[in-house]
């Protein structure tokens, strides 16, 4: 769960980034948030990271109360969030195998578990083949995709999307949403930024729209026809 | 931490050396030509120690004892000359064995001119030398103070400048070497920081999946550790080839060993082993250190 009880952050150039936000993701809900750059989506997600401090407020994200939070403890909280980014992130010189385990040998996961949860993982996104391919040899829908295994290997709580979209074909788009789906489906948290209006508007659901460092709407809309859309 | 995990840690500084090859390699250059630059200075230190103390050894003061004192009072002083605190050695040197040295070194035609004398002119010696040379003018005034002393003749003045140019060198050498060293280390860092600022968007990942910054430090802290091992063998290796080349200079060439004396210059085999574990100890450190400082540079994410 995530919950914003009246967020404020100031960064120290004196830009007002968010103004006394109040939000709360449940655990299961599947939500996008929207808004044009500089609107503060950047700043919610670096909140939940806890990369930044709220400057007002109090952030709530898996049981963790991130004001009171120990720089030692920042840690446990990242391991309960797989996170995807537009950029992909992947270590450039590890295989699909080994950036996808890395993340439960940061866990120190027992080595026999890692070898059967990896190409379960990996299968599940559908690049069983790749396995031991290089970042540097995918397409980008491909990189994305083990972005989304290496998000999912720990069985996180909540999943953080910033800009998945961005950086591949759009007719992938749909599909690494649809995977977000289904990862959704079976309890995951899901986050996802972006601003792509396209994309929210075929799959609907919870759309919160931030302008302005203020939330300007938090609803829900019914998606349109999949085909219409493409 | 479990076994699996430390080995993986382990692994993962070793592949990285050969991932990262070219800042490993650069790495590898700086800290071998840092240990090269620090140790030779030090080498040259400890031998020009070595040889000035040589010199210091070597000379002695010459005691002229009063004629005819008879054997028993002539051992006495020399018990009396050895009980003086600054005193080393004491070596009685006759009259007759220094006249006889004497004729030996004069040219057949200088000898020609003491052929007809009766009497040795020369008197009985003690040659004294001291252990702390520097002292060297206070301890002659002891001797002279002594009963049945006639002089002695110190060389005080060329105590005085050996003394003097020792301090010189060890003041100039310990500024080379501590320059050395920091310019070195300043090297040395800049190094290994761009080799870590190449890797930052790795150590960017590893702080998002929710890896600890020990477990990120681990695999750099081996990495420099194993660099600066490497490293410190080659320049190990260098040092003794260089060394033996210019130890072998001296041994062969007699004029160098008459000014030095190769037996006050250490053999490379005497301080194989300090030279191995300061070289080995100081690149483990150097690199393991300079890694995993400038890796926690970027750590906070």
């Amino acid at each position: 769960m995530v919950e914003f009880k009246d967020v404020s952050v100031t960064y120290s150039s004196g830009v007002d980034a968010l103004n006394g936000i109040n939000l709360k993701i449940k655990d299961g809900d599947f939500a996008f948030v929207v808004g044009s750059s500089g609107a503060g989506k950047s700043t919610l997600i670096k909140l939940i990271l806890k990369e930044i401090d709220a400057t007002e407020g109090t952030v709530l994200v898996n049981g963790f109360n991130l004001s009171k939070l120990r720089r030692g403890k920042v840690p446990a909280l990242r391991r309960t969030i797989g996170v995807v980014f537009q950029d992909f992130r992947l270590i450039p010189t590890m295989t699909v195998y080994e950036n996808v385990a890395f993340v439960l040998r940061v866990i120190d996961a027992p080595a026999k578990y890692i070898r059967s949860r990896v190409p379960y993982v990996i299968s599940l996104v559908g690049l069983e083949d790749k396995a031991k391919s290089y970042p540097t040899e995918l397409s980008g829908g491909e990189q994305q995709r083990v972005a989304l295994a290496r998000a999912l290997v720990n069985d996180p709580k909540l999943i953080i999307a910033d800009e998945p979209t961005g950086n591949i074909d759009p007719a992938l788009s749909y599909e690494i949403v649809d995977l977000l789906r289904s990862i959704n489906e079976c309890g995951t948290t899901v986050l996802m930024v972006t601003h792509e209006h396209d994309l929210v508007r075929y799959f609907g659901g919870r759309i919160i729209n931030i302008n302005k460092g203020e939330i300007a709407f938090d609803e829900v809309i019914g998606g349109t026809n999949r085909n219409e859309s493409k | 931490m479990k076994a699996s995990s430390a080995r993986y840690l382990v692994g993962q500084g070793m592949k990285s050396i050969w991932r990262n090859r070219m800042m490993s390699f650069a790495s590898f250059c700086i800290i071998l030509v840092s240990l090269l630059m620090v140790g030779m200075s030090v080498l040259v230190t400890i031998n020009l120690n070595r040889i000035i103390s040589g010199i210091e050894d070597q000379s002695e003061a010459a005691v002229t004892i009063k004629d005819d004192i008879g054997e028993d009072r002539r051992k006495a002083l020399e018990k009396h000359i050895s009980a003086i605190s600054n005193v080393a050695t004491v070596e009685f040197y006759s009259k007759d064995e220094a006249w006889k040295n004497m004729k030996e070194d004069m040219s057949d035609e200088q000898q020609d001119l003491f052929r007809y004398a009766d009497d040795n002119p020369l008197p009985d010696t003690f040659r004294v030398t001291v252990k702390d040379i520097s002292m060297m003018g206070d301890t002659a005034v002891q001797i002279e103070l002594l009963e049945d002393v006639d002089s002695v003749k110190s060389p005080t003045q060329f105590a005085d400048v050996l003394v003097s140019i020792k301090n010189i060198l060890m003041i100039i050498m310990t500024c080379v070497i501590a320059a050395l060293i920091v310019v070195c280390l300043i090297i040395i860092s800049n190094t290994t920081r761009a080799s870590v600022f190449a890797r930052r968007k790795e150590i960017n990942i590893m702080k998002y999946v929710g890896a600890t910054n020990t477990f990120i430090r681990i695999p750099f802290f081996i990495e420099g550790m194993v660099v600066g091992i490497f490293a410190a063998g080659a320049a190990l290796l260098l040092t003794k080839f260089a060394y033996e080349g210019v130890y072998n200079i001296f041994k062969n060439d007699m004029s160098l060993w008459s000014i030095l004396g190769v037996d006050n210059l250490y053999p490379f085999s005497k301080m194989f082993m300090k030279v191995t574990v300061a070289y080995l100890a100081s690149g483990a450190v150097i690199g393991a250190l300079g890694t995993s400082i400038s890796a926690s540079k970027h750590l906070k994410v």
